[in-house]
């Protein structure tokens, strides 16, 4: 075993990140700040990928290198995602903007079933 | 060169090129989508000038992997069922297409929308893959749905509305039943497949049913219910008056014209070749169905204030026919039944678009604003007074030899008791000839006979040579239709009379679509490189004969004269 | 024959190319040359393609008739019009005595009907119109007769029933003539159900009695499959005589077929009505031809009335029955076609009674007298009605022999034709009728002789008729009071019409062109009016010549084919009537063949001579009755409203003129119930119940989701929130399986695993 930050202190650092990111979206009516709150959260499950993908212990039979690489694949794919996202409901928040010149998300209440 | 595929994808790729035509160019979008919905019908055509209609086989069959894994691949070819109501389609959809210059809202949303339509029912018809099937199933009623709650009346949110949820609550149990034949042959051949002719000829040989007869009437029933809602029979037929008068035009000639044939284009694609053993337990419940839509639409449609509502109350009644043919199950009511599809889509067809005529000139249809239009438009009149009697079922017009070989069918399945069938209900079917003659008469009554009294209808003017041009087609084809059936009947004889020898005859001895070496020959006997499968039998007759294990009802050979001959003199005049 | 035969296609096409032309071209030429010269022309080509068959028609008769009897029976085939392995319809026509027979009534008294037509619709705008009807229904009619099957029967059935309809409601500006027109339309319809049923019915015996037959002949509809003309085919008599509950439904359901298209009782109520079409219309179609059709059938199918005696006495019985009410009614009538329509209802009668005892080649001899006298009387009335300025009610005819002498003379003729007075044609076809209908043991229903029964009921009928055309007679020719003198000049009625389509009216924008710009200009149809200075004028040589040689017709037609002919091969040397003998030769077919059984008649006469007594006695009974009792009542002057048979027959006489309610009966219970059973229908049951279960099936559906509804607050936050709680609770409930397994510290794949097994 390689010596360095522990498993568990990644796991940590993850699992608050992940925590304030979600208190963030809970509370937080501003889009914009709502948004980054995701990314944090996002970003808290791509150190955790990181993590396992470092420490996971190796499928048996497999090639532990690619092993170790699908966490980091997965670390790639969740920034695209999130990137595109990030495009995306930038856009959709610009277009609600321009169309109330307001993005309180409280205020927007108009799927209420 | 021609195929399949592109007969089904011209309307889609033309709706992809019709969306590069800006909106504002409505010109060049009428025109456009009448070249591309041209088009489409000069391939079918093509089609069926490549059509052999020697084999009940499928032909210019089409295979491309799609979900190999789960058995659902894209498979298309056409028999001799399908290639008519695939020409029924494209030519209709060119008539509604024409008539639908008079839009003038969204016009290039409106277009896209009749072309995509038209790809989904021609993929209904052509589709050999179960998923494929309802895909194409599903996917015409979007368009449809659209084409009602834009462009429609007043009433036109709720009229699509009802029509969507209606038919697609019927084909969710559609679905589900898909799902259990999949599995099903499944269990038999131990791969999961969606393939039709894979799965029909499990049932011909019996195996597929071989273990789980019990829940085949559960299965029957969730595919007949489905066909039976689009068809539409008597207590599912609500949402059809609501959408008639609702749709536009062109939206009521696709309708009534296509979108109703799904329903009994199912019942002889899917339900008779896969359940026969239910379907032969309940032709009476279905004969029954079949009856009383036809009297009841009849006799519904003689009292209401809307034209185009009697016209579509008249489709219920007429749809009957079809079905009370197809579930008489002898090769004559089958026969009628199938013949009677193209001609209620031509006849049925042509009333709403002449109905959309007089609409376009004085927005409504209300009787009570017509009357004495005849001597007003005597061209106009002519052409409605032939459509009228050919819905009539007048002989010598297209609507008589559908009308007249389903009720012969099923009487003769009737009086030979052929699978608890009575000849009663046939001949209370009969009635409702009579009473279409009664509501139709009345209706040209109404709108064309009297005095022209109304100042509205004092000025106006006979239709338009293209107009004329438009419904005299059609006027042709109810005359083709019914002075030379035989173009129609001879075509789709050999896959009528297969469908119903799956449907009738003993497993083992069904004819297979993918046994190549099967063949109908001449006298109708099923062929296998020459040597007979199974016995001909043409007349019911011969299902009683095979049931009572008898040769038929006793002859006698004596003749009874019923006068005593006392003097063979004869008398004579004075 | 095998020469001629296929000329049989131009007599059937000619009449329908004659129509095309007319539909196609005729509005087209009458524009191009003008209202005179067109419609001379047209008229022309109306006349010409029916007259033409009509030759073509003699010409195969002729043939026919050289040949052996034996060999007149000749189907010719043009194509397949349905084929397939269990059934085949060709579209093919026979040619035998019957058939041909029909083609020279249909064409003989159809081109001289074309002919007066041209003369007597002359001022029609429609003048083409008319004409495409007429010369469509002619070859329908060629159709029905000539067709080698019950399909084409059927065709042509249905075709002269929709020419029917077209032609009763040609004035159509009238709503009356409309209703009139759907009425016989419907009514036809409900015979042709039972057509369409017995057809099925027979079809179907036939199929399950030949079962072994499959694959051999498929023409299942045509006569010489279907009736098995060959002696040697198990047939078509074997197969109904082996059940006689089924022969007697096909015939009853023949016989409603026959008593819809030739008004017999309980459907006869759309004949009398269908006199609001054009008079030519009601000589050719409502009288000669087409209402003749049923007994056409009767006699196409004697075979099922032959296997079938009950049927036989119930056809029987309702035709005399039919004779007898007709006749009754036609007291009442005041309206001069109206007479003659229940006359023909009458007529029709007396035919049934006829076939339906068995002598079915009188019954065909009575339609073609019939044809002659009951046409030269409808030419002759509307002779009448044209003098008259389109007057039909003959309490303001009177001394009319005086102005038009042509018409009366001929009217007399066929009103002493009708009557049956000796040697004009009626008196033989009648008297074959009666005579056949009391001497045979045929229509036997359990110990009573209907058949003989409904002869003297027919005796009856004769009798009645012979009184009631004397009182049309009387009162349209002669007695000395002019009454059309004191009608009313009516000539402001077009000043007081409302011209309100004049005023201006708003459509808004017309983009389409659907409007005119202003109204077009009135038709006003041209009357000329009849009252103290005009008389009544002969009408032109194109109406009378028809009127002239129909009456030469009535005259001679039943000397010469009632002449005596002798049977071949038959050595004793009967003799029977030509026209028996050419439809029905001795020694074809053991089933057209009667026995006679002598009948005791009293008096000490023998059958024959007692039969002329009775027959004279009815006949002679009647005319003098009749002219008597009239010339005594028309003693005292007419009062116009009112009636003329004051006192004690008034109330009958009245009852008559409503068909003794049972025409209003009938309809009003036909459309008054049926609306009411189908407005209920549609709002109690289409509206009321299946749409309502739906509607309550969707909010049932919808309420549903109101409950799921609370739970979409709107809120991202509290989307959010559910969205962690959910995967809490999930993540929670893993752990707390993981525990509950007491697992050891687990590898990563284990974990995988476990999780997939929960």
């Amino acid at each position: 075993m390689e010596t360095g930050v522990p498993l568990g202190g990644y796991l940590a650092v993850g699992l608050m990140m992940f925590i304030v990111g979600v208190i963030g979206v809970v509370i937080r009516r501003n889009p914009i700040v709502i948004f980054m709150c995701i990314e944090l959260m996002l970003n808290a499950v791509n150190l955790t990928l990181l993590a396992f993908a470092k420490y996971g212990p190796v499928n048996q039979g497999a090639d532990p290198t690619q092993t170790a690489m699908a966490g980091q694949m997965m670390v790639i794919f969740v920034m695209a995602v999130a990137a595109a996202e990030v495009a995306v409901g930038l856009g959709i928040i610009m277009a609600i903007y321009r169309l109330r010149h307001n993005i309180d998300v409280d205020e927007m209440s108009v799927l209420r079933g | 060169m021609i195929s399949i595929s592109l007969v089904v994808f011209l309307p889609l790729l033309g709706a992809i090129l019709l969306g590069l035509i800006p909106g504002e160019k409505l010109q060049q979008l009428r025109y456009g989508s009448l070249l591309v919905t041209v088009a489409t019908m000069l391939a079918s055509i093509a089609l069926f000038l490549k059509f052999d209609s020697n084999t009940f086989h499928f032909q210019m069959t089409e295979f491309l992997p799609w979900m190999k894994s789960a058995g659902i691949n894209y498979r298309m070819g056409v028999d001799g069922i399908s290639i008519w109501l695939i020409l029924l389609t494209t030519f209709l959809t060119v008539i509604s297409t024409w008539f639908s210059f008079y839009v003038k809202e969204r016009v290039k949303a409106y277009m896209i929308c009749i072309l995509v339509l038209e790809t989904a029912m021609l993929g209904v018809f052509t589709s050999l893959d179960m998923i494929l099937f309802y895909s194409f199933f599903e996917a015409s009623l979007v368009p449809m749905w659209l084409l009602i709650s834009i462009w429609g009346g007043a009433n036109r949110k709720y009229a699509g509305l009802k029509f969507f949820l209606y038919t697609f609550a019927g084909s969710i149990f559609m679905l589900l039943g898909i799902i259990v034949m999949a599995w099903l042959n499944q269990k038999v051949t131990g791969a999961w497949s969606f393939d039709l002719v894979e799965i029909q000829s499990n049932v011909a040989n019996g195996k597929l049913w071989a273990s789980s007869m019990a829940i085949q009437p559960f299965i029957f029933w969730a595919f007949a219910l489905a066909f039976l809602v689009k068809c539409p029979a008597f207590p599912f037929h609500t949402w059809l008056p609501d959408a008639h008068v609702e749709a536009p035009t062109a939206g009521s000639v696709i309708l009534a014209g296509v979108l109703l044939k799904m329903g009994t284009y199912g019942f002889l694609r899917f339900v008779l070749p896969l359940f026969p053993d239910s379907l032969r337990d309940n032709t009476l419940p279905l004969m029954i169905i079949a009856v009383v839509g036809i009297l009841y639409g009849a006799i519904v449609a003689a009292v209401q204030p809307d034209v185009k509502k009697l016209v579509a109350y008249s489709s219920v009644s007429h749809m009957g026919f079809v079905l009370l043919g197809i579930f008489s199950l002898s090769q004559m009511g089958m026969m009628g039944g199938a013949m009677q599809q193209l001609n209620h889509g031509i006849s049925t067809g042509a009333l709403f678009l002449l109905i959309g005529l007089i609409y376009e000139r004085r927005h409504t249809r209300n009787f009570s604003d017509f009357g004495g239009l005849k001597a007003q438009m005597p061209i106009y009149s002519a052409i409605f007074l032939i459509v009228m009697l050919s819905s009539v079922g007048l002989p010598g017009l297209n609507g008589f030899v559908g009308e007249f070989l389903a009720l012969f069918g099923s009487f003769q399945s009737g009086w030979v008791g052929l699978y608890g069938m009575t000849y009663w209900l046939p001949a209370l079917a009969g009635v409702g000839v009579i009473l279409s003659a009664v509501y139709l008469l009345w209706m040209f009554q109404k709108v064309f006979y009297g005095p022209n009294v109304n100042p509205e209808n004092q000025l106006l003017k006979d239709i338009k040579p293209w107009e004329i041009a438009m419904t005299g087609t059609l006027v042709v084809m109810i005359f083709v239709g019914g002075i030379f059936p035989n173009i129609f009947l001879k075509p789709m004889e050999k896959a009528i009379t297969a469908t119903r020898m799956m449907a009738t005859y003993p497993a083992g001895q069904r004819p297979v679509w993918s046994n190549k070496s099967h063949e109908i020959d001449a006298t109708g006997a099923l062929t296998s490189n020459g040597t007979i499968v199974a016995p001909a039998s043409p007349y019911p007759t011969f299902e009683l004969a095979k049931n009572a294990n008898e040769n038929g009802p006793a002859l006698s050979t004596e003749i009874k004269a019923p006068v005593a001959s006392a003097n063979p003199r004869r008398r004579g005049g004075r | 024959m095998e020469a001629t035969k296929n000329l049989i296609w131009l007599v059937l096409f000619l009449p329908l190319v004659g129509s095309l032309i007319q539909a196609l071209l005729g509005g087209r030429i009458v524009k191009q040359l003008g209202p005179q010269k067109g419609k001379w022309l047209m008229g022309l080509l109306a006349v010409a393609p029916i007259a033409i068959s009509f030759v073509i028609g003699a010409f195969i008769t002729l043939q026919l008739t050289n040949a052996e009897p034996a060999d007149r029976h000749t189907v010719v085939t043009l194509f397949n019009w349905i084929d397939f392995t269990s059934i085949r319809i060709p579209f093919e026509t026979v040619i035998d005595p019957l058939s041909m027979t029909m083609v020279l009534i249909i064409t003989g008294i159809g081109a001289l009907i074309h002919l007066y037509a041209t003369g007597y619709m002359a001022e029609e705008k429609e003048y083409t119109r008319f004409f495409t009807y007429l010369n469509l229904f002619v070859a329908a009619m060629l159709i029905l007769v000539l067709g080698n099957n019950l399909a084409m029967l059927f065709v042509g059935w249905e075709g002269v029933g929709v020419c029917s309809y077209l032609l009763i409601g040609f004035w159509y500006k009238d709503i009356a003539n409309a209703k009139a027109a759907n009425k016989a339309f419907i009514v036809n319809r409900i015979g042709d159900l039972g057509l369409t049923l017995g057809i099925f019915l027979l079809v179907t015996l036939m199929l399950t009695s030949k079962a072994g037959h499959v694959g051999s002949d498929n023409r299942w509809l045509s006569y010489d499959v279907l009736l098995s003309l060959d002696p040697s085919l198990t047939g078509a008599a074997q197969a109904l005589g082996n059940n006689p509950g089924v022969a007697f439904a096909i015939a009853m359901l023949f016989f409603v077929g026959a008593c819809g298209k030739s008004a017999q009782f309980p459907l006869y109520i759309w004949l009398p009505d269908a006199m609001a079409g054009p008079t030519p219309v009601s000589a050719l179609i409502h009288a000669a031809t087409m209402v003749t059709s049923g007994v056409f059938l009767l006699n196409r199918m004697n075979l099922l009335f032959q296997m079938s005696p009950a049927a036989s006495a119930i056809v029987a019985i309702v035709g005399a029955f039919t004779a007898v009410f007709a006749a009754l009614i036609a007291f009442g009538q005041m309206d001069i076609k109206k007479v003659l329509a229940y006359s023909t209802v009458s007529q029709l009668g007396l035919m049934f009674v006829g076939c339906g005892s068995g002598y079915f080649w009188a019954g065909m001899f009575h339609v073609t007298t019939h044809a002659f006298f009951k046409a030269l009387l409808f030419l002759g009335s509307g002779a009448v009605i044209h003098a008259m300025a389109h007057n039909q009610d003959m309490r303001n005819y009177g001394g009319l022999f005086k102005y038009i002498k042509i018409t009366s003379i001929c009217m007399i003729i066929g009103w002493l034709t009708i009557s049956g007075v000796w040697p004009m044609s009626g008196w033989f076809s009648k008297g074959a009728i009666i005579d056949g209908a009391i001497a045979q043991p045929y229509s036997v229903y359990g110990e009573a002789n209907l058949g003989q029964l409904a002869g003297y009921i027919g005796l009856v009928g004769a009798f009645l008729t012979a009184i009631y055309m004397t009182r049309m007679t009387y009162l349209t020719f002669f007695n000395k009071e002019e009454r059309w003198r004191l009608i009313e000049p009516h000539h402001q009625a077009h000043e007081t019409h409302e011209h309100a389509h004049h005023e201006a009216h708003d459509h808004g924008p017309d983009e389409h062109g659907f409007f005119l710009t202003e109204a077009p200009p009135e038709e006003h149809a041209h009357h000329h009016e009849l009252d103290r200075e005009h008389t009544p004028r002969e009408v032109p040589i194109s109406m009378w010549v028809p009127l002239v040689v129909l009456a030469a017709c009535s005259l001679f037609a039943g000397i010469i084919m009632n002449r005596a002919t002798e049977i071949p091969g038959v050595s004793e040397h009967q003799h029977v009537s030509a026209f028996q003998n050419w439809l029905y030769p001795q020694g074809l077919s053991q089933w057209t063949r009667l026995p006679e059984v002598p009948h005791e008649a009293p008096f000490g006469l023998s059958g024959h001579w007692f039969m002329v007594a009775i027959s004279v006695a009815a006949v002679a009974g009647g005319l003098l009755g009749g002219i008597l009792w009239y010339r005594q009542i028309h003693k005292n002057r007419l009062p116009v409203n009112e009636g003329w048979d004051t006192g004690g027959w008034n109330p009958w006489r009245r009852r008559a003129m409503n068909q003794f309610g049972y025409d209003s009966a009938m309809v009003s219970s036909a459309v008054e119930g049926g609306d009411q059973l189908a407005t209920a229908l549609w709002k109690k049951i289409d509206v009321g119940v299946i749409d309502r279960t739906v509607n309550g099936l969707g909010r049932f559906a919808g309420g549903i989701g109101k409950v799921f509804a609370f739970f979409q607050g709107g809120y991202v936050r509290g989307y959010a929130l559910m969205m962690l709680a959910g995967v809490a609770l999930l993540l929670g409930y893993i752990a707390f399986k993981m525990k509950e397994r007491e697992a050891p510290p687990m590898e990563h794949v284990e974990i995988s695993r476990r999780v997939a097994s929960l």
